[in-house]
Parts: C-alpha cells; sequence; structure tokens
C-alpha cells in the first residue's frame, strides 16, 4: 500500500455514512441532523437512504429541513441557487424511496393548480437540507408568521394528498375483496395516520394566520 | 405578503427591502442591510426573503440588476416601487401624528384629573 493510499484510507476513516429513511417526516430529520452537528458531524452528501458527513467542530453547524415538493423544477432550482448565494450548504433529499426515470406525477399540493414532478426533474428532490455556520443568530428559513402560515399549509396539503391516495387505495383493495384484508387495513391505517398528521399542520397554519392578524414576525415585543 | 389593499399599507418586511433595493443588492445583502438598520430586531428568514422578493418582482416594485462578482442575482427598486415606498413613508407619517396627538391628549388628560381628585 503507497503513501497516498493510505492518505485515502485515512481520510475515509474520517467521514462516515449513516442510513436513514425518513419519508416526509421534515423536523424529525432535521432533529437528527443537528444532533449529528452537535456531536461533530457536518453533512457532505446525500442518497437515497444514505447521509454523509464529515468532522467538524462540535456545534459548529446547524440545519434546517425544508419540504419544497409543491414547487416546479425550475423554481426549485432557483430557490437552491438563492440559498447557496446566501453561503449555506444545500442537499435535497427525496420523500420516496422508488427508483425511477422517466416518472410523471401530478402533485395536487402544488402551486396553482398543483405542479408536475418529473424524474429526472423534481421528482425524489421534495426536501431540501440546509446547513450553515452556527452562531451566526437565529436560523430560520420562514421567520413572518404569514411566510410560516403559508409553509405550515402547504406541508398539511402534501401530507393530506398522500392520506387521500392511501385511502383510496385501501377502499378499492376492500371492495374488489369484499372485505378488509391485512394490507388493506395497513394502508387504511396509515391513511389515517396521515390525516391526522396533515390536521396538525392546518391547524398549525391556522395558529400562525391568527398570529400573523396581530404581528408581523415572532418575538417583536 | 400581506400588504394592506385599500389603505396601501405595506408590511414593514415589504417596506424595509423597497428601502434596501434604492441601490442594487442581492439576497444576502437584503438580509443584512434590514438586520444592520433595525439593529437586529427584524432578522428575515431566506425562505421568508425569497418568496419576498419573487412576489415584489412580480407586482414591478422591484426588477432583477444582473448579478455582482460573485454572480449573484442582484434585484433594484423601480419607479412603481418608489412611488409605493413615498406613499409608505406618508402613510407612516400621517399615523405617527396621530399616534402623537392621542397619546399626547391622553396624557393631558390623566395629568388633570389628578390634579382635580388628587
Amino acid at each position: 500500500m503507497d503513501k497516498r493510499e493510505r492518505a485515502k484510507k485515512a481520510e475515509d476513516r474520517k467521514r462516515r455514512v449513516c442510513y436513514r429513511y425518513f419519508a416526509n417526516l421534515v423536523r424529525p430529520q432535521e432533529r437528527w441532523l443537528n444532533r449529528m452537528a452537535a456531536e461533530g458531524w457536518r453533512l457532505t452528501g446525500t442518497g437515497k437512504l444514505k447521509y454523509e458527513f464529515e468532522p467538524c467542530a462540535p456545534g459548529s453547524y446547524e440545519y434546517r429541513a425544508e419540504f419544497v415538493g409543491q414547487l416546479s423544477s425550475h423554481k426549485s432550482r432557483e430557490y437552491r441557487t438563492f440559498l447557496e448565494e446566501m453561503g449555506y450548504d444545500v442537499f435535497y433529499k427525496n420523500v420516496n424511496l422508488n427508483w425511477s426515470v422517466g416518472k410523471v406525477a401530478w402533485r395536487p399540493y402544488g402551486q396553482g393548480a398543483g405542479q408536475i414532478a418529473t424524474s429526472p426533474g423534481s421528482y425524489n428532490k421534495e426536501i431540501m437540507l440546509v446547513g450553515r455556520q452556527a452562531g451566526d443568530g437565529p436560523f430560520e428559513l420562514h421567520s413572518t408568521w404569514e411566510d410560516k402560515a403559508g409553509y405550515a399549509g402547504t406541508l398539511g396539503r402534501a401530507w393530506l394528498s398522500a392520506a387521500v391516495i392511501l385511502l383510496m387505495a385501501a377502499a378499492g383493495l376492500a371492495m374488489s375483496a369484499g372485505q378488509v384484508t391485512l394490507a388493506g387495513g395497513v394502508l387504511g391505517g396509515l391513511g389515517v395516520c396521515f390525516l391526522v398528521q396533515a390536521g396538525l399542520y392546518q391547524r398549525e397554519a391556522e395558529s400562525c394566520r391568527e398570529e400573523a392578524q396581530i404581528e408581523e414576525q415572532e418575538g417583536r415585543r | 405578503m400581506r400588504d394592506h389593499v385599500k389603505s396601501g399599507a405595506l408590511t414593514e418586511v415589504t417596506f424595509f427591502i423597497l428601502l434596501s433595493l434604492y441601490r442594487p443588492r442581492h439576497g444576502y445583502a437584503v438580509m443584512q442591510f434590514i438586520e444592520e438598520q433595525t439593529r437586529g430586531r427584524l432578522v428575515l428568514g431566506a425562505g421568508s426573503l425569497y418568496g419576498a422578493l419573487n412576489t415584489l418582482n412580480r407586482k414591478g416594485w422591484i426588477e432583477p440588476a444582473g448579478e455582482d462578482d460573485d454572480r449573484r442575482k442582484q434585484y433594484r427598486i423601480t419607479d412603481t416601487g418608489r412611488q409605493i415606498a413615498a406613499g409608505e413613508l406618508a402613510r407612516l407619517r400621517a399615523l405617527a401624528d396621530t399616534a402623537a396627538a392621542i397619546m399626547e391628549e391622553c396624557t393631558e388628560t390623566d395629568t388633570e384629573k389628578e390634579a382635580l381628585y388628587g
């Protein structure tokens, strides 16, 4: 083994690769990344299930995970460029786990009359992981109550869309089999869980809208 | 963007973004300008700023102004934006005058009551 190979192996040992699947759970994913950063790991890359880290000073980075599935491919790229111009690290992350090329999907929760997601394109790039060096004031991507309400509403609609699809699939299975099957029950159960999640985000959006009537941004007093 | 339709009242964020773009600035510079001018009271999130810039651009109050040396997209205020900002300044002055008059009047009334009833 020559010197260069040894150096590469030593470099690789410093890196850390974790495999996790958070689906559309944006906040748990954000909390996990911040825990990793607190332990001294800075995100350097992502794959379908993979998160790659390199060592950094503990607590020197902080992360926000943002759902961007409602944006068109063009808007998503534009937003990513905007964040990178701010000096942030930005990585895409997938909500779904299917390996697809040439896929076209309609997202009813997208802007306007919904958005078409394609692969390649915005499909499997539904979440942005945004990181920056800590200690430069509060790190919030959405700072005004109105914007927070809009974002929570988008998340609520995304969960609702998924819930409707799951519940329809469960109903379809039950009708074709003439009884509730195990698969139908699982799909239905998941659908109900998604529905609850949608309700929680809608409630959050409503609460932010109420705050927006009184003041523009949190912590003004 | 919650700007009041009938009165023409702007949100503080909108007004500050317009003010920041009297000189061409990119997103990060706009964010810094607002933070500095408000001494850290108003810290705008990048997502909120991105949405606000898009909305103002669509309304024709600001426009793209090329790129800086680091190839960052810059914006500047348009003539329409200047008119809107001037209108907001006039509205705020009128509001401040009204508020000052009401508060002064109430303070005087309270002082009179104290003199009468102790």
